[in-house]
């Protein structure tokens, strides 16, 4: 069984990958930043630390088009989008709390209507998952039922072993067609001894308990508390695996341009803000409380998930120090 | 994108084949689908809604105003409030635009066979009722009572004059109709008071009725006590929401009340389901 890749091994698979035209995103330095990018060579690939946006843009861009329109005379053209267009793609060394998200994600993108801006990119996408070696004081997947060795949403799952290189498992079809197709690259071996696991940070949340007290409690002062202040950035839905929220928009003139769909967070006051002025959650304390809703009430309601990994980068990236853990933990001891 | 593939904010092309000015501030769009297909096929139940494009502005979300029974073309009412809207109102008969749909729930027309309806509405919220009304005029047999009580805030605020006429001339309609007090002019034939209170004084009974209810959120306030003491329960009594919405089948996670999608659970929801909402629309 072909259970194991060296260092040197992964990055040829990687290199063929991109030699034969296909994309290859993994977790990369830019400007000082670790960020999952598409490399345009193996030794680009820096997986020490954690990336500091989500996987999530590969399958779900920050902007894109989803149509064009021209106007002639009295007639408008309008022009769809092309799905051939989306790259074939490897997705290299993504964390669990990032590729435990896609398939949450799944749900909402194919609810009854199927957005095939993203379904279609899922198709074209192999993800191979890493284990976590460290963690810090922000991390809690732990806390919402996944760990540091979590292969949910791989299709191949590397997992670092002492001496160098991973152990490997296939999770599907696309984990097994990848491996088959550079068999010459794995080798089968039982001796390898995985590095430690990075230190759980968190006790497992009662997450029904939790769900029990917000299904209860839309109306309860605790909110106007804890987001007092929050000051509507969005950050924290930009960087996170599992907010999918967006907006569309018409860019150009009346004559020629296009309709696209990007990022959005319900953070923003605009987010429900009305033409006529009437905007339903028109404090932030209300926002910040449908964030915690969505998340760990609305999302189990309609799909039975819940819409957080546990990866901690809201709470690095918040300005105000908001930290989304100590609040779900608080409230499962109301 | 081929068939399987489909493109679900792709929309389609219609042509403004008519324009009707309601009031001074609202108008009606008359609109027929340009690709032969689209036109034969397209089908809605009353209460749906739609996304319509401005291409250059965006898009906007209106209930589909016409009535399901009436074949080759839709319509939607609108008032200009904002960037889109205003866009809508600089467009002639003649150009093109375009509509995705249809799009959330519907009223359940099938449960109401048989029974009397009560129609309540005010000002500009008449539209999403009148495609059910029409709907329901147009199998008239089926149903039992029809009464409408509609009011506006002045004579001039009233839309879809033209149907008020017909629906008063008929007699198998109780058409009650009002402005607010000062609203009236001196040729004025109807009632002046505020929708709840002329609804009290119509009395219209409860006994295997249905009540259908439409308006500003002050006027849903004091109707549904009325309601409620003609003897309406909240299971008979329903009502539509409107929220801000951007994809309109359920994605973009905008138009939510608490758990529930305004786009995909509703418009269309009973007195004990918007009860049951938490105060957030």
């Amino acid at each position: 069984m072909l259970n194991y890749i060296s260092e040197q091994n992964l990055n040829d698979l990687l290199d063929q990958l991109i030699k034969s035209g296909k994309r290859v995103v993994a977790p990369r330095i830019n400007s000082g930043t670790p960020l999952y990018e598409p490399l345009s060579a193996s030794g680009e690939m820096d997986l020490k630390e954690l990336p500091r946006r989500s996987a999530k843009e590969t399958f779900f861009p920050v902007c894109e088009d989803i149509l064009s329109y021209e106007k002639e005379g009295l007639d408008i053209k309008l022009s769809d989008v092309d799905p051939a267009r989306f790259p074939e793609t490897v997705l290299v060394g993504v964390r669990p709390c990032d590729a435990a998200a896609i398939p949450v994600l799944d749900a909402v993108f194919s609810w009854d209507y199927k957005d095939q801006f993203f379904l279609e990119r899922r198709r074209k996408t192999t993800i191979i998952g890493l284990a976590c070696t460290t963690s810090d004081d922000a991390c809690f997947c732990t806390a919402v039922g996944l760990s540091p060795s979590t292969t949910k949403g791989s299709d191949l799952f590397l997992t670092p072993v002492e001496g160098g290189g991973y152990a490997c498992e296939t999770y599907s079809q696309k984990g097994e067609e990848l491996v088959g197709n550079h068999k010459e690259l794995f080798a089968d071996t039982t001796a390898a001894n995985p590095l430690p696991l990075a230190e759980a940070r968190t006790e497992a949340f009662d997450l029904k308990k939790i769900k029990a007290w917000l299904d209860d409690n839309f109306e309860n002062s605790y909110w106007d508390g804890i987001a007092i202040s929050c000051v509507g950035c969005g950050a924290c839905a930009f960087v996170c695996p599992a907010c999918h929220c967006f907006d569309i928009v018409d860019e150009g003139t009346e004559k020629k341009g296009q309709r696209r769909k990007s990022w959005d967070a319900c953070g923003f006051w605009k987010f429900t803000h009305h033409a006529s002025g009437h905007n339903p959650r028109d404090l932030q304390p209300k926002r910040y409380r449908n964030r915690i809703m969505h998340k760990f009430k609305y999302y189990d309601d309609k799909f039975g998930q819940t819409l957080c990994t546990g990866c901690g980068r809201c709470i690095r990236v918040c300005p105000v120090g908001i930290d989304i853990a100590a609040i779900v933990e608080e409230i499962s001891h109301k | 994108m081929c068939e399987s593939n489909k493109n679900i904010y792709l929309p389609n092309l219609v042509t403004i084949a008519d324009i009707i000015n309601e009031t001074p501030d609202v108008r009606t769009f008359r609109l027929v689908f340009q690709d032969e297909a689209v036109r034969d096929s397209f089908s809605f139940r009353a209460g749906q809604f739609a996304e319509y494009s401005v291409f250059g502005a965006g898009e906007v979300t209106f209930c589909i105003a016409s009535a399901p029974t009436r074949a080759g073309y839709i319509e939607c009412t609108f008032r200009g409030v904002g960037r889109v809207t205003e866009s809508l109102r600089n467009l002639e008969q003649g150009d093109t635009m375009a509509v995705r749909g249809p799009y959330g729930n519907s009223f359940p027309i099938e449960e109401f066979y048989g029974k009397n309806l009560v129609f309540v509405a005010g000002g500009i919220a008449l539209p999403p009722l009148r495609t059910l009304i029409c709907n329901c005029l147009d199998q008239r047999d089926k149903f039992g009572d029809i009464t409408i009580v509609y009011g506006a805030r002045t004579e001039a605020d009233l839309v879809y004059k033209r149907e008020l006429a017909e629906w008063h001339e008929r007699s198998d309609v109780r058409l009650v109709k009002t402005v607010d007090p000062g609203g009236e002019s001196s040729t004025w034939d109807g009632k002046v008071g505020f929708v709840p209170t002329i609804l009290e004084e119509a009395a219209p009974s409860a006994e295997n009725s249905i009540a259908l209810l439409c308006g500003p959120p002050i006027m849903i306030k004091y109707t549904l006590p009325v309601l409620e003491k003609l003897g309406f329960t909240d299971e008979h009594v329903y009502t539509t929401l409107e929220n801000r919405m951007k994809c309109g089948l359920g994605k973009c996670g905008r138009c939510n009340v608490g758990n529930v999608y305004v786009c995909k659970d509703g418009p269309v929801f009973t007195a004990k389901q918007v009860k049951a909402m938490p105060l957030e629309y």
